[in-house]
């Protein structure tokens, strides 16, 4: 039984390919190429979202519709620290600080645990403390300085400074002023903020007979946070300097790194405190990623804009002056060319070449990561049985949580990285949220081979149906020539996986259950 | 509820209450288990002996009563952490993880590294089946196969406490046989409490015998002494 389907799949993938090469007749080897590279680009972006979602599909049963949304908050955050990293080094600190609160955890587990209160007053203290918390977050958070782009003055715009960027200009900022209190005070104000509201958690959460200790190696991260902030804070304008004047390789790189730790870190925040008290309510999940994916949306229309602009390439990436475009890799490495001769055709280094790439090393890399690492091997059993996972004494929670800070991370990496070719805008999550389901329907939902695979196909069928839209598809026997318009494009991805589902209803790669 | 006044105690169960969702299904069970012993949890089909278990490893919702395991409470723990204070526990239906082979199947129950590396002779030494196929998917394996590696499983730490549930189901007498053995010998290192249909299984095996009707534990004793009193064998177990 297993096997006829595996051949069924063949066949579905055989025909898939017959009918790009048959309706693609008329096209020319380079035109070929360069469409299928698009597809590979596309596929590659696609999967790093919808492997996350995979993911976290497969092991925690979420379906994370947010997963569209740290995409896209992936994408800005990279733009943020590339083209502005004077405000990147502003907020870092902050968000160190708020972060260490929660480092103490296990003190304010010990100390809930030392209260003398039976477990309602508990509960009521700390809530009281919660409230505390958004008092201190009222009267700190706007007192903390921050330099920023202004929305409303087109000269200081994310518009303007990622043209400039482009361009190669930097437009000179000024530091950040102190409102009212010195920064310091507004960083540690912060600190006591994050203590006060992860205190007010511990005690709504507390639970009997646990065994706490206050072992020196527990403080060991909330040290390094502090120590960090605080020195980045007090070194702020070199630290400015270095990053404005840094080579754009770098720097992008430095950008990518910290999009993906932060959509690893919004994952982690979501999943413990939203995701885990619905775990038993599938339906509130779902409404609640929804919810959590629009709110992100307007978040970023409120503190980037609507209008669209891109994260400029790295210098690797942009020369277009003598020997350019490249002929061989050598020149690629040499001139930096932005774009390849291959087969007659501009192949566009960055966009075609490298995302493509990536992609498959992620593949690669999180593959080895679910099949030869203790993690992977506790995710594999996971996604079956959590409950007995736990019962053999694994902290599953703690899993789960990295999962989704996994799969969040993906899709962050895949923002950043697919900015400077699709840019950014506010709709650029819905987009390939829609593209990552429909790639995991097609392969199937909780096969990880699979979200590749569908991912592959839903950036080839796209791709070529753009350029089909420009050459047209000469229908056999007759003398017509059928040229999709930009509304079939969508709706071919829609129709692959309508025709996969109905042959086979768990995708070319599922599992029968 | 004692079951002797000479051996040390090694878990005490008092007066529990547990729910799955909504449903009551431990009225009031009590028990306690002698450290170096077997303990048979009797009674009919539904009478809450697995729920009793599962209770232990706090994976259905224990309201009320006490669990204590080597003189701490330890009811309220995530199942993790129970597990973690060196309990083992070998579910109903064996739970092999299905995408993991033989050896990543008892490898995943390491509490540190190289628990399995250190008990690797000893396991299959009692399991030589495992040893031949250790490459294989855990569900390649026969049912016979499957339940000797649940059990193996739990012996990669060096657990305390086993809570073995319904072993036997499924499987064909002479591998019932081979069980026994087993967990005979596995029941020198470890105490344990065994939960099975067959009467066979658990009157070769245990030493005392909890029975449970209706979420409540009505009667124990010394197992030796049940095996000959028909009359309380066939009112409450229905065998004779």
């Amino acid at each position: 039984m297993k096997k006829k389907i595996n051949i069924t799949g063949i066949l579905l993938i055989a025909a898939f390919i017959v009918f790009l090469v048959l309706a693609g007749r008329g096209m020319e080897p380079r035109d070929l190429l360069i469409t299928t590279l698009r597809g590979f680009s596309v596929g590659s972006v696609t999967f790093l979202v919808a492997a996350g979602f995979s993911l976290i599909f497969g092991l925690l049963d979420v379906l994370n519709l947010a997963q569209g949304t740290l995409y896209m908050i992936g994408a800005y955050i990279g733009w943020t620290v590339f083209v502005r990293p004077d405000t990147f080094i502003d907020i870092t600190p902050l968000i160190l600080f708020l972060m260490a609160g929660f480092a103490l955890g296990f003190l304010w587990d010990y100390l809930a645990d030392k209260i003398k209160l039976d477990a309602k007053k508990k509960k009521i203290l700390g809530w009281a403390f919660v409230l505390l918390s958004v008092v201190l977050a009222v009267l700190i958070l706007p007192r903390y300085p921050i330099a920023m782009w202004e929305l409303d003055n087109y000269s200081q715009s994310p518009i303007s400074f990622s043209y400039m960027a482009d361009q190669g200009i930097r437009i000179p900022v000024s530091p950040a002023e102190t409102k009212g209190i010195p920064a310091m005070v507004a960083l540690y104000g912060s600190l006591l903020l994050s203590a006060v509201l992860a205190f007010g958690l511990a005690l709504i959460r507390y639970k009997e007979n646990r065994q706490h200790s206050l072992h020196w190696k527990k403080w060991r991260v909330f040290g390094i946070l502090i120590i960090l902030g605080t020195l980045i804070m007090a070194f702020n304008t070199p630290l400015t300097d270095w990053l404005m004047n840094m080579n754009t390789n770098w720097l992008f790189i430095i950008a990518a790194v910290i999009a993906v730790l932060s959509g690893i870190g919004l994952g982690a925040l979501m999943e413990t405190t939203m995701i885990q008290p619905l775990y038993s309510r599938p339906v509130y999940q779902l409404m609640l990623t929804l919810g959590l994916g629009t709110i992100g949306m307007q978040l970023v229309k409120a503190i980037w804009g609507m209008p669209e602009f891109v994260i400029p390439k790295p210098e690797m990436f942009r020369g277009s002056g003598a020997g350019c475009p490249a002929t061989t890799i050598k020149d690629v490495f040499t001139n930096h060319c932005s774009t390849i001769l291959i087969l007659g055709g501009r192949v566009r280094v960055y966009d075609e070449i490298v995302l493509p790439i990536v992609g498959v090393v992620i593949l690669v890399l999180v593959w080895l990561l679910l099949k030869k690492t203790r993690i992977g091997m506790i995710i594999r059993a996971g996604v079956q049985d959590s409950n007995m996972v736990e019962a053999l004494g694994i902290n599953v929670r703690r899993v789960f949580t990295l999962v989704f800070a996994l799969g969040a991370g993906l899709a962050a990496l895949g923002g950043v990285l697919s900015a400077p070719s699709y840019g950014l805008s506010v709709s650029m999550g819905e987009k390939f949220l829609l593209n990552a389901l429909i790639a995991l329907a097609i392969g199937g939902l909780t096969s990880y081979p699979g979200a590749a695979l569908g991912s592959l196909m839903v950036g080839l069928i796209q791709q070529f149906m753009i350029k089909y839209g420009q050459i047209g598809i000469p229908i056999p026997f007759t003398d017509i020539v059928f040229k999709p318009t930009p509304a079939i494009i969508p709706a071919s991805t829609m129709l692959l996986m309508v025709i996969v589902l109905l042959i086979l209803p768990n995708g070319l790669l599922g599992r029968q259950d | 509820m004692r079951l002797t006044s000479s051996n040390e105690i090694i878990l005490k169960v008092q007066d529990i209450q547990s729910y799955i969702g909504h449903y009551h299904i431990l009225e009031n069970v009590s028990f306690e288990v002698p450290k170096g012993s077997i303990v048979a949890l009797l009674g009919r089909n539904g009478a809450g002996k697995t729920t009793t278990l599962k209770s232990i490893m706090n994976l259905v919702d224990v309201r009320e009563g006490q669990i204590i395991f080597e003189d701490q409470p330890i009811q309220g723990l995530s199942p993790f952490e129970v597990a973690q204070r060196d309990i083992g526990y070998v579910p109903e239906h064996r739970a092999i993880f299905r995408d993991l082979s033989v050896e990543e199947n008892l490898r995943i129950a390491e509490r540190k590294k190289g628990d399995f590396d250190t008990k690797r002779e000893m396991i299959f030494e009692l399991f030589p089946d495992l040893e031949m196929f250790i490459n294989l998917r855990g569900t390649a394996l026969s049912g016979g196969q499957q339940q000797m590696l649940a059990i193996a499983r739990a012996l990669v730490p060096q657990n305390r406490l086993l809570l073995i549930d319904e072993p036997s189901e499924g499987l064909a007498p002479v591998i019932i046989e081979q069980l026994i053995e087993v967990i005979a010998k596995l029941a020198k290192q470890s105490t344990v409490i065994l939960v099975d249909q067959n009467f066979l299984v658990t009157s070769k095996l245990a030493d005392y015998y909890v029975i449970i009707e209706e979420g409540k534990s009505v009667d124990h004793g010394v197992m030796a002494e049940l095996i000959n009193d028909h009359a309380k064998i066939h009112r409450y177990l229905g065998v004779a």
